[in-house]
């Protein structure tokens, strides 16, 4: 550490050690004791400009501004609230169906027999042969039940 | 906080990096929690660059909206956070400058001095303010360069290195813009202290 590169290192940064380049810190440290009245005359012309700007106060970010800056990132809670639309919609949407089929069902109860039914569901039905092949009326006859055929025989 | 040493700066792990890495996922937590970390150190630099506190907060919401937009993709290793978001509100600073060459010194006095208080302050607090009001003024007529070197290693407290490298200069060409703003401001507000009262 040389006189010239300590004055240069306060005048740059001031009297505070702190402030001084880490890597330079301890050697202009060493040589401000052994220079103590050199070291003193430079550092206390520092020290008084160092008073004068740790007065420079900021007022911290009023709260409303804090907020603002939140409430304008995009936070995950964003696409969570869509997900929960969608499933929200599909289980509307599912309920709607259920009620749908519901009530299907129980008019095809409460209804005569083959009136329920459509024509070109009942030929559809009847061509692929299954156990659904019959008409209403046919599974509310006695006997006429596919399976208490084959099991009187 | 200062240091000379390139490789030892870039090498030590970046404090935000994780809390980065929450705001990329998203994290509500992780926002709020930059935010508080961040946005004083944002007010405080560009109301100290820009001498205006609207402008300032204008200033750090722009920020805000370039972090969100990197912090999904954002890759540590390449820079650290906090001297990357001040590259980004520093050029957010000189974007406003600019576009206020015209202005003369006087305004940007006038830009800095608090509004009045109507029912009028203690003697104390008002003599506080006007000692404030004078370091924000000298500083506000600082060149620009020698502002922004000032504030970057005086208030920001980064490295001589990383305030080098924002600016896009020497260690020593900053240590020169240091030197000479500190010699200006003593001067100044000395002959302020003299001629004005004996604070």
């Amino acid at each position: 550490m040389t006189p010239e590169r300590f004055h240069t290192i306060v005048a740059a940064y001031g009297a505070d050690p702190q402030r001084w380049p880490r890597d330079e810190r301890n050697d202009a440290l060493e040589w401000a004791r052994a220079h103590r009245a050199q070291a003193n005359a430079v550092l206390e012309e520092a020290l008084e400009l160092d008073s004068w700007l740790a007065r420079d106060m900021i007022a911290p970010p009023e709260r409303a501004l804090f907020e603002q800056i939140v409430a304008g990132a995009p936070v995950q809670g964003v696409v969570a609230k869509r997900r929960s639309y969608w499933w929200s919609g599909a289980a509307f949407a599912g309920v709607g169906l259920a009620g749908a089929l519901a009530g299907a069902l129980t008019m095809s109860l409460l209804m005569p027999g083959g009136t329920t039914s459509a024509p070109h569901e009942n030929s559809y039905l009847n061509t692929m042969n299954t156990s659904f092949g019959g008409s209403g009326s046919d599974w509310s006859e006695p006997g006429a039940v596919p399976g208490a055929e084959g099991s009187d025989e | 906080m200062q240091d000379r040493e390139a490789g030892k700066t870039l090498s030590e792990r970046d404090p935000d990096a994780d809390l980065v890495a929450r705001v990329g996922a998203r994290d509500p937590l992780a926002v709020r929690a930059l935010v508080a970390s961040k946005l004083p150190r944002l007010i405080a630099l560009a109301t100290r660059m820009l001498g205006d506190c609207n402008e300032a907060e204008d200033v750090a919401q722009e920020a805000f909206v370039r972090i969100w937009k990197q912090a999904p993709t954002w890759r540590t290793g390449e820079a650290k956070f906090d001297t990357w978001l001040h590259r980004v509100a520093l050029n957010l600073c000189y974007d406003r400058l600019r576009g206020r060459r015209e202005e003369t010194v006087d305004d940007l006095h006038a830009m800095t001095e608090p509004a009045p208080d109507p029912a009028g302050a203690p003697d104390q607090q008002l003599e506080a303010r006007t000692r404030d009001q004078r370091v924000r003024a000298a500083l506000a007529a600082l060149p620009v360069r020698q502002r922004e070197a000032l504030v970057l290693t005086y208030y920001q407290e980064l490295s001589n290195l990383e305030a080098a490298g924002l600016m896009g200069i020497s260690v020593d060409a900053l240590e020169s813009l240091l030197a000479r703003a500190r010699r200006t401001l003593r001067a100044q507000l000395a002959g302020d202290a003299t001629g004005k009262d004996s604070v």
